[in-house]
């Protein structure tokens, strides 16, 4: 059976393990390890590898959700994960001091793959920070010939994930009925 | 305010950019909301982390003004000074909240001695607090891309609590849709025949009024009511929000209803005066604009298009609506999906996408009344072909996806 898979990806802290456990159909296998900037409070470990949930789909197939680990020396990996990746979730922390520059490099990185399948965009924490606003986003994504979908997003709500990933599908196909 | 109920004010020391916001978050979440962060004026609590460079220092500092509110200090060795609410790291949830308790406990204790230069907070509400933190580029080495040095952001308990204007989308299906957006008496929007008179004009409607009450509020950026012999509606350009005082039923009835000439001479913008713009309101009568706009343009529309558009020419849209934060009404994200790709008639979207029209209708109002719709006007413009719409080669792996997902609304 193929190996269908859905990749979230961003920066250290936007939510990509909450995303995956949000829509995962089991809890999702996290490689976490301690991190020597993050021990201190919430957040005791973060992800080094991947996380991984899976959805159930009717027949028995299995959608697969990876998320790649935010830091930059692990960057051998996201090759790897993205194979055989039917799209991109690219989250987003608003409160980081320049989201932008966040959103162009992971852009920048995963180029190829999203101009062969597609990129839905989730920005998180906005409100903890309202600026820059969703259209500040779409300004800055048409400077570079982008259209994609861009929503404010809360990671732990299941239904902000769940219409980021259905406008990631509808962006594939159009015509597709659910 | 009931001190025993709303978060325990509180304010942190010693932190770093990131342990700053970590903490922040922490409370927010795993303590679930316990204890909120403030700036110093309004905390009715200190936390100091002391095992940073500088917090020790801090923390002897602190304890030598004798601050009179209690003071938790987290850290890694065992802490000896007196009246301190001492946290092991790595940092417990349950131990955290027994320390935001104990500390809750001591602030509500009557004060006994002289209130040092940080008084004691307020009972006045929690305002918008703008704090600049400096973000630690040494902690951030493994993140990409690196970070710059300073960021603002706002630490505001109140903003999170408009669940108005934060909370997810509401999506309708086709068989909520009729009763939700309201039904029309004298024409079927979905006959083709018909579709040159499905038209309605948005100017005759509340969605028109409260148009023009956004431009004159922005335009002035100042904080403007519309009243309307109704509930007023407040507008905060600054913060992009409008205030109203009804329940969704109400505001549904009166959006959908055409507003006569004698109400509408009564409908006027008046600046708000000073001393009423700080009022308390009730948190849940919040709404964004956008979201606000593009409920009472759906209200309006009623599976109509606006006056506005000119059935016979392409529409466009200039880019994705916020779909989390609107009203999802049947088929938007297919005809976003769609029309986000290039022009195309409001007919020949229904007809590639096998939909009634009246789901494009609502779906281009709404779209239109937040200037997300534009129309094309040259006839060079109608002779661009948009896409052919092709199927994705995965189009039953991704259906399937579909279901699944819209069976988890959550």
């Amino acid at each position: 059976m193929s190996q269908y898979k859905i990749i979230f990806t961003g920066p250290v802290g936007a939510g990509k393990t909450t995303a995956i456990n949000s829509i995962s159909d089991v809890p999702p296998i996290k490689t976490d390890a301690s991190a020597s900037d993050m021990t201190k409070f919430r957040k005791s470990s973060t992800t080094v590898a991947m996380d991984y949930g899976v959805m159930n789909l009717p027949g028995g197939e299995k959608l697969h959700l990876y998320g790649t680990p935010g830091q930059e020396r692990f960057d051998f990996m996201w090759d790897i994960l993205i194979t055989g990746g039917i799209g991109l979730i690219l989250l987003l922390d608003n409160t980081r001091a320049d989201p932008f520059q966040d959103m162009r490099f992971f852009l920048d990185t995963f180029d190829k793959f999203v101009s062969d399948t597609a990129v839905a965009i989730g920005v998180t924490q906005m409100d903890l920070s309202a600026k820059p606003t969703i259209e500040d986003y779409h300004v800055q994504l048409q400077g570079m010939g982008l259209k994609p979908p861009v929503f404010a997003v809360d990671a732990r709500v299941k239904s902000d994930v769940s219409l980021l990933v259905q406008a990631l599908l509808y962006t594939l196909d159009p015509g597709l009925e659910g | 305010m009931d001190k025993t109920k709303s978060p325990l004010k509180v304010a942190l020391y010693g932190m770093d950019g990131r342990s700053y916001k970590m903490m922040s978050m922490y409370l927010q979440g795993p303590c679930r909301g316990a204890a909120v962060v403030v700036n110093d004026i309004n905390a009715e609590c200190d936390i100091f982390d002391a095992d940073t460079i500088n917090g020790q220092q801090l923390l002897q500092e602190h304890l030598a003004n004798k601050v009179q509110r209690p003071l938790i200090v987290l850290s890694l060795h065992e802490q000896q000074q007196e009246h301190i609410i001492a946290v092991k790291k790595p940092v417990k949830t349950d131990e955290m909240l027994a320390a935001l308790a104990k500390a809750r406990e001591q602030a509500l204790k009557p004060q006994t001695k002289p209130i040092a230069n940080t008084a004691m907070a307020s009972d006045a509400s929690a305002q918008s607090k703008v704090i600049d933190r400096e973000v630690s580029t040494a902690a951030d080495n493994d993140e990409a891309p690196k970070e710059a040095q300073l960021k603002r952001y706002v630490i505001d308990s109140d903003e999170q609590k408009k669940s108005s204007k934060h909370q997810a989308a509401m999506q309708l299906n086709e068989k909520g849709f009729g009763s939700f957006i309201g039904t029309l008496t004298g024409i079927d929007v979905n006959d083709p025949k018909q579709f040159a008179r499905a038209y309605y004009n948005p100017k005759e409607f509340f969605q028109g009024y409260v148009d023009s009450a956004f431009k004159v509020s922005r335009s002035k950026g100042q904080v403007r009511q519309l009243n309307s012999g109704w509930n007023p509606l407040i507008i905060f350009p600054q913060t992009d929000e409008v205030w109203l005082d009804v329940d969704e039923s109400q505001l549904r009835a009166f959006a959908g209803l055409a507003i006569n000439k004698t109400l509408g001479e009564k409908m006027t913008v008046t600046p708000l005066p000073q001393d009423s713009v700080n009022s308390e309101r009730a948190l849940e009568g919040f709404y964004s604009m956008d979201a606000f706009m593009w409920k009472i343009a759906c209200w309006a529309s009623k599976g109509r298009y606006p006056v506005t558009i000119d059935i016979k020419q392409p529409v466009y849209i200039k880019h994705w609506p916020n779909f989390t934060r609107l009203l999802v009404t049947p088929h938007a994200l297919r005809i976003a999906a769609l029309l986000v790709q290039g022009p195309r008639t409001l007919d020949n979207v229904a007809e590639v996408l096998n939909i009634k029209p009246q789901y494009v209708f609502v779906f281009i109002s709404a779209a239109s009344a937040l200037g997300l719709a534009g129309q094309v006007k040259r006839e060079a413009d109608v002779l661009v072909q948009s896409p052919e719409v092709k199927s994705n080669k995965n189009k039953g792996l991704l259906s399937r996806i579909l279901s699944v997902l819209r069976g988890k609304k959550a």
